[in-house]
């Protein structure tokens, strides 16, 4: 019997994430040479807003799918999870609280409401009780107390929980992973795009390579987000290693754009023409280590990696591959993920991972709230340790 | 004073005959010979990355050489090459290949050549074949190295020659003179996604590519990006006896009777980044044999039988796909051997056609070193190939026998040589 899976969502139309990530379960996805067909089921839908228009090119597509696929949408999540019936009637949860029309809060923040469909989530699990595996899409809330809450649940409830981004999931180039127990004493990653959708991928990337350093992950002891010149004065981050991580970029602008020459955007003094609003987060973890995500948005278009690993020559570095619209390949990465969970029953990393990124992120966007303001973050006490073997694609 | 760089009638007597090839110096000095310099083509790529650097191995790494000589055959209004020379003076514009190899002296005054006859505006033949001229530019170069009494390695950017025959003389051209020769496209060298290599002497029963593009262009990358994986092959290359070309109705029938397998064409589409989507509204989904058709205006396939009795089979799906993919069925494995050869395309994509990095590098290899990075051979016959598929698609898609192929046995390197760190 497939499995059967409640999707919920704020909003369903094309090239959004429950679109690209709810249809691979419906028509099947590319993984590892072959068009996989998920032995899993989308029995319900739950849409939060339903844009008008042509469903083909942005209108809602909630109704379309289900009568092709022959799936109810529902008006609740309660509904949603019990398939019309009085009791839970899914075997997996997927919430993806990405896109659609939300205020945003004073820290830039886009107030999605997946704690909120997490929180009535469990408040079928607990009434019907019964608790089957949920997916979170990208972090897990704009504020890290909601995040730890629905973490501490899926502890409580004993339901197995997998969250985050598809870019720890997605090819790299070089398919580069760093040895688990490694010794890293600096890591940097360049992100580009808006807070607070960007920034978020790119911490989860600079994540999912650190957490396997010797120890695992044991909490940020502090954050600092600076911005403008300061970012080009500051000398607490690694000119080699933002040579490093610049150079698995394929998508240089400036001179480049103009005659297709390559760059070496640090060693030309091109950056600060490049980048108007620059932004460095600072994050400083309980066990001593020092990371930085420079945010570079005119600079390139790519999401790079540098780490200096005791032991290992020059600087390992990667290019984590977004591979091209529409197809999004990447995210076919992340669904095989997800199906994973809902087949197993386990999730194939720790949801602790997403869990620290949401903190972090909040804890940087109040720095940078606060004029760039140290922050301590005793409450990012989160441990937890990689696993062990690789979990991005490379096969 | 040193006369003027000039061709003696002795040196052209002497001709083809082995010439010293000294052991490369510590910093080599290259040339290079170009068609045309405008942003985006070949030479722009490939120079550019010896003068400003690129990045390599997490640096932005400089080769270990000195570009210091350039002849561009057209220098247009979009032309880059005299902006480079004027900001990298150690290279100087030169107006014929003569005096780009001498420096404007009277002997060979580099350690390395590198011959990018790509993009500029040449006629066609009859077949629809650029006339590039890399013959002419090869037999420019090689009359320097005879009358120097001097060779020096050649890097030759794509296939050897538009028409197979001068192809083969340029092959036995280098091979009598013992000039360290490379040649080839960049599929072979780029990304892969997986990062996975064809284990050296796999039994490969079929191959299959799938890319997009233009015969007598593309072609001949999806050629390079089959090749550079079957040579793994138990045995090596033992050459290809006969191919045939395939297009529109023709494509489609051969598809519907299984000329190449399906499930190996199949997992190359599954391979791809770029997908078009059949249905709208759908960001991904794999194409019914009515979408293909739908989807895919002008299909053709070259289906190519080597002489140990593999066949391979490049197709090129343009409206499908805008990436190269490879997939094989290997003695003793359930599943088919598959991979895509990626590609950072510029505009639409990235900024930079990075996959010329490494093809860079490779050059930059053999000028350090005096040997080719890997064989000539590969593309000698993916030359020949690209010109057969030319040749059974003007004589109405007939299947023809390829001798001169058939003779082309060569050693795939041990060491892979694409893209990985």
């Amino acid at each position: 019997m497939p499995k059967r899976v409640a999707v919920i969502t704020t909003l369903y139309k094309y090239l959004s994430h429950a679109q690209h990530m709810g249809d691979r379960f419906l028509v099947g996805y590319p993984h590892e040479g072959e068009w996989h067909k998920p032995d899993v089921q989308i029995v319900s839908l739950y849409t939060d807003q339903k844009p008008a228009g042509d469903p083909a090119s942005g209108g809602d597509q909630s109704y379309v799918r289900a009568k092709e696929f022959g799936f109810t949408v529902y008006n609740t999540i309660a509904e949603a999870l019990r398939c019309g019936t009085g009791k839970l009637a899914v075997d997996a949860v997927m919430i993806i609280g990405e896109h659609g029309d939300y205020p945003k809060n004073e820290k830039g923040q886009v107030l999605y409401p997946r704690y909120e469909f997490f929180k009535q989530c469990v408040e079928v699990f607990e009434k019907d009780g019964r608790a089957v595996p949920v997916y979170n899409d990208k972090h897990l809330s704009y504020s890290f107390e909601k995040a730890k809450w629905m973490v501490d649940q899926s502890k409580r409830l004993k339901f197995p929980m997998l969250a985050g981004s598809s870019l720890p999931v997605t090819w790299r180039l070089p398919d580069l992973e760093l040895p688990l127990n490694c010794e890293i004493e600096d890591a940097l990653m360049v992100g580009v795009g808006g807070s607070d959708p960007m920034d978020y991928h790119a911490l989860e990337a600079m994540q999912c390579m650190i957490e396997r350093r010797k120890g695992g992950e044991t909490g940020i002891r502090r954050v600092q987000l600076i911005q403008g010149d300061a970012v080009w004065q500051s000398n607490r981050y690694s000119k080699q290693l933002l040579t490093a991580a610049l150079s698995r970029s394929d998508s240089p602008q400036g001179k480049t754009l103009l005659d297709g020459r390559t760059q070496d955007l640090v060693g030309n003094n091109e950056l600060p023409k490049l980048v108007k609003n620059p932004a460095a987060y600072f994050i400083e973890h309980n066990d001593g280590l020092k990371t930085t995500l420079l945010m570079l948005d005119g600079a390139v278009h790519d999401y790079c990696f540098a780490a200096k690993v005791k032991g290992m020559p020059g600087y390992p570095s990667t290019q984590f591959f977004l591979s091209p619209v529409p197809n999004v390949t990447y995210s076919a990465c992340l669904v095989s993920k997800i199906e994973e969970m809902f087949v197993t029953g386990k999730a194939p990393y720790p949801v602790e991972r997403t869990l620290i990124v949401s903190g972090a992120l909040e804890a940087c966007l109040t720095s940078k709230l606060q004029g760039g303001k140290v922050l301590e973050t005793p409450e990012l006490k989160v441990k937890y340790r990689a696993p062990k073997e690789s979990q991005h694609a490379r096969t | 004073m040193t006369p003027p760089f000039q061709l003696r009638r002795r040196d052209l007597l002497f001709g083809a005959s082995a010439l010293a090839l000294a052991a490369p110096p510590a910093r080599p000095k290259i040339a290079a010979i170009c068609t045309v310099y405008f942003k985006y083509s070949h030479s722009q790529h490939i120079v550019d990355r010896f003068l400003e650097g690129y990045g390599w191995n997490g640096t932005h790494h400089h080769p270990e050489m000195d570009l210091v000589s350039i002849y561009v055959d057209q220098i247009g209004k979009t032309d880059f090459s005299k902006d480079r020379a004027a900001r990298f003076p150690q290279m100087k514009m030169y107006p014929s290949i003569a005096e780009a190899l001498t420096t404007g002296g009277s002997k060979l005054a580099v350690d390395g050549v590198l011959l990018i006859g790509e993009h500029g505006d040449y006629p066609k033949t009859e077949k629809g074949q650029v006339k590039y001229p890399r013959y002419e530019f090869f037999n420019e170069i090689t009359k320097v190295y005879t009358a120097s009494n001097r060779v020096a390695p050649i890097f030759n950017d794509k296939h050897l020659s538009w028409n197979w025959a001068w192809a083969q003389e340029m092959y036995d051209t280098a091979q009598k003179m013992k000039i360290p020769f490379m040649s080839g496209s960049s599929l072979p060298v780029t990304w892969r996604t997986p990062s996975i290599e064809m284990p050296l002497n796999s039994k490969i029963e079929e191959a299959v590519c799938v890319g997009y593009g233009g015969v007598d262009s593309y072609d001949f990358h999806a050629l390079e990006t089959l090749q550079c994986m079957v040579e793994r092959r138990k045995g090596g290359e033992t050459g290809v006896k006969w191919l045939q070309a395939y297009r529109g109705d023709q494509f489609w029938q051969a598809m519907k009777e299984g000329l190449w397998s399906r499930d190996l064409m199949n997992a190359a589409l599954c391979r791809s980044h770029t997908l078009k989507p059949a249905r709208p509204g759908f960001n991904n989904i794999f194409p019914s044999d009515d979408d293909l058709k739908k989807l895919v205006r002008n299909p053709v396939a070259y289906h190519y039988q080597h002489t140990d009795g593999l066949k391979s089979t490049m197709i090129l799906f343009s409206g499908l796909v805008e990436d190269f993919n490879f997939a094989a069925r290997l003695t003793g494995q359930k599943k088919p051997f598959s991979t895509q050869m990626y590609l950072p395309m510029p505009p639409a994509r990235t900024s930079l056609a990075n996959f010329f990095s490494p093809l860079s590098n490779s050059a930059e290899k053999m000028f350090l070193s005096g040997k080719p990075t890997y064989p000539l051979e590969r593309t000698l016959l993916t030359t020949g190939l690209t010109a057969a598929g030319v040749d059974s698609l003007f004589a109405g898609q007939k299947r023809l026998d390829t001798p001169h192929l058939a003779r082309i046995q060569y050693q795939a390197t041990k060491e892979s040589t694409f893209w990985r760190t």
